[in-house]
């Protein structure tokens, strides 16, 4: 409940800014609509979304899609309603209005815990790993709905992918113990047992330090999109998420007020400026 | 010295007894998140249950047990559906569903009185000669007691440790909504913790009425005190710490009755309690209380 409030309060402020820029928001949409021709062709595809907590809904008829193979990011100020646009696609939240669809298949009112077989991964922004497990069991409870033949291979094809947890693992380190860069690994490593088709990744720096956020954003998310995962970021460091983007998405006030290609956005200063505040100086 | 080795012995045994149940009523409150008070109440009707198949029907003690906990577990599991989780979704806070609980304790207690009576029982079994290990005595079902109390810790290590079950349970009882994205079924792990904790609960109360010897409606509740003394010393939701709080519990209770009178077992196990929250608040082994911020 006290964070729904903070969400209105705060959207509340960014109602005056981008009316003021009503007009500018708009050639961008614009502009940017034409350019959706040239992405591939959507896995994810959120269409005319509307959800909150009862009150009046905190995000209203949203559009968007994470195209095969691609990062898609998601930005914008806090309160924009991007935690609820997460709550609603992982089947947390009821939408009100709307579909989410996979593959052409709408998942709309499936259940968190049936959605990972159906190809969604989901890697939370805190809590993201089981404390009070061992990196080898994280692993396992993420392959979870795998027979059990197959758990021991996947986790070496996961492990594979990250010699630092392997090493983590053969040292049967608790995962409390971790580091928080250890951690998040672990985290993407989890979500990965399963080969998703989309990961939808929740501020995964949020609490990480610079330089390892780096690395996550520079390095390990665009290897996961390497492997053929498509990704949708939803990401406090704007810029740098942006620069990994094929796509990104400016949420405001709980709609899409930008959907352009991400160097589209980088490229253009003002936009930062309008709705993300910090944008150029300190999220680079 | 022989008082304290005959001490000892009872020490063991009544660890046995606390360890089956105090497993089950950590266990259960680590998975769901719900402090169970009806558990005591439980271990009554397990105890009273066993009777009636044992002196009633003519049943092999066993065999009573088995069935007894059996019931005790599916009863756990009704109890979880039919009253526990309308609660839970209405959204009632910790305290509110320690309270209900409080109330199950009460209305299964009493009625285990309404429908056996205020009379003390005994099982009908035959008595069978001591058994001597070292300078320790032990009578036939003290050993018994003994022996199921070491299996089933050593099954519910391996169910935890080794099996899919036991770790989704683990997994759910570190983060729930965590489970759920990785595609468990929590409700499912809800039941199944429960039908664990009840049928732990029968084993215990119905070992409890026969190494007792005779037994009323509130040899349950009598005991439920201890265990959850034996509980929160280990830490409360950790199932190794509830056996190590077992042990501790059950044989400085008895060597203290050297001392002291006996009757003030109970008073012996919250001083040790609180002489231990003082220095470690979150219990020996911290995690779920830590982690719950239900550190003391």
């Amino acid at each position: 409940m006290h964070i729904w409030q903070d969400d209105v309060s705060t959207s509340n402020d960014d109602v005056s800014t981008s009316n003021d820029d009503a007009s500018t928001s708009h050639d961008h949409i614009e502009v940017s609509l034409a350019a959706e021709h040239g992405r591939p062709e959507p896995i994810l595809q959120v269409a005319d979304l509307s959800a909150g907590y009862g009150g009046p809904p905190i995000v209203s008829g949203l559009n968007l899609t994470v195209g095969k193979g691609e990062i898609v990011t998601i930005v914008g100020p806090n309160g924009a309603g991007k935690s609820t646009l997460v709550k609603t696609i992982i089947g947390e939240l009821r939408a009100s209005r709307g579909v989410v669809t996979l593959a052409g298949k709408p998942v709309t009112a499936v259940p968190t815990e049936l959605l990972v077989r159906r190809g969604i991964g989901y890697v939370p922004q805190r809590n993201d790993v089981f404390g009070m497990l061992t990196v080898r069991e994280n692993l396992e409870v993420g392959g979870y709905l795998l027979a059990k033949r197959e758990v021991g291979r996947r986790i070496q094809e996961t492990l594979a992918y990250f010699p630092r947890l392997e090493e983590l693992a053969a040292r049967r380190v608790l995962v409390s113990k971790m580091s928080g860069g250890e951690r998040k690994m672990l985290a993407l490593a989890r979500a990965l047992m399963m080969r998703p088709e989309v990961l939808i990744l929740d501020e995964p720096t949020a609490g990480l330090a610079v330089q390892v956020a780096k690395t996550v954003l520079h390095e390990q998310v665009p290897a996961l999109a390497e492997r053929g995962v498509s990704i949708l970021l939803i990401e406090q460091r704007a810029a740098d998420a942006l620069e990994i983007s094929n796509w990104g998405y400016v949420l405001v006030s709980g709609m899409v007020r930008i959907s352009a290609s991400a160097s589209e956005i980088l490229g253009r200063k003002d936009i930062g400026e309008i709705f993300l505040g910090k944008f150029s100086t300190d999220t680079r | 010295m022989s008082q304290f080795i005959a001490a000892t012995g009872f020490g063991i045994v009544n660890a046995g007894i606390f360890a089956l149940a105090a497993v089950g009523f950590t266990l259960q409150f680590s998975v769901t998140n719900v402090l169970n008070i009806g558990f005591g109440a439980i271990m009554s009707l397990a105890a009273f249950v066993a009777y009636d198949l044992n002196v009633v029907v003519g049943a092999n003690i066993w065999l009573a047990l088995a069935i007894a906990a059996v019931a005790s577990g599916v009863l756990s599991v009704l109890i979880n559906r039919g009253i526990i989780q309308p609660f839970l979704k209405r959204g009632t806070s910790f305290f509110g569903m320690v309270v209900i609980t409080i109330a199950l304790d009460l209305i299964v207690e009493y009625a285990v009185e309404a429908i056996w009576g205020p009379t003390f029982l005994h099982y009908n079994v035959a008595a069978g000669t001591p058994v001597t290990l070292g300078s320790l005595t032990f009578t036939h079902f003290q050993l018994v007691a003994i022996g199921i109390s070491v299996v089933g810790m050593i099954g519910i290590h391996l169910l935890l440790k080794r099996t899919k079950l036991g770790k989704a349970m683990r997994a759910t009882s570190c983060d729930a909504r965590l489970s759920k994205v990785c595609g468990i079924r929590t409700s499912r792990i809800h039941d199944a913790g429960w039908f664990l904790s009840g049928t732990l609960a029968g084993v215990a109360g119905v070992i409890l009425g026969l190494t007792l010897g005779t037994f009323s409606f509130t040899v349950g509740d009598q005991y439920l005190i201890v265990i959850i003394a034996a509980t929160m010393l280990g830490g409360i939701g950790q199932a190794y710490g509830a056996m190590l709080g077992a042990v501790v519990i059950g044989l400085v209770t008895q060597w203290s009755s050297l001392v002291i009178s006996g009757g003030y077992s109970e008073v012996v196990a919250f001083v040790i309690l609180i002489a231990v929250l003082l220095v470690r608040p979150t219990g020996i082994i911290s995690g779920v209380a830590a982690d719950r911020n239900m550190a003391a």
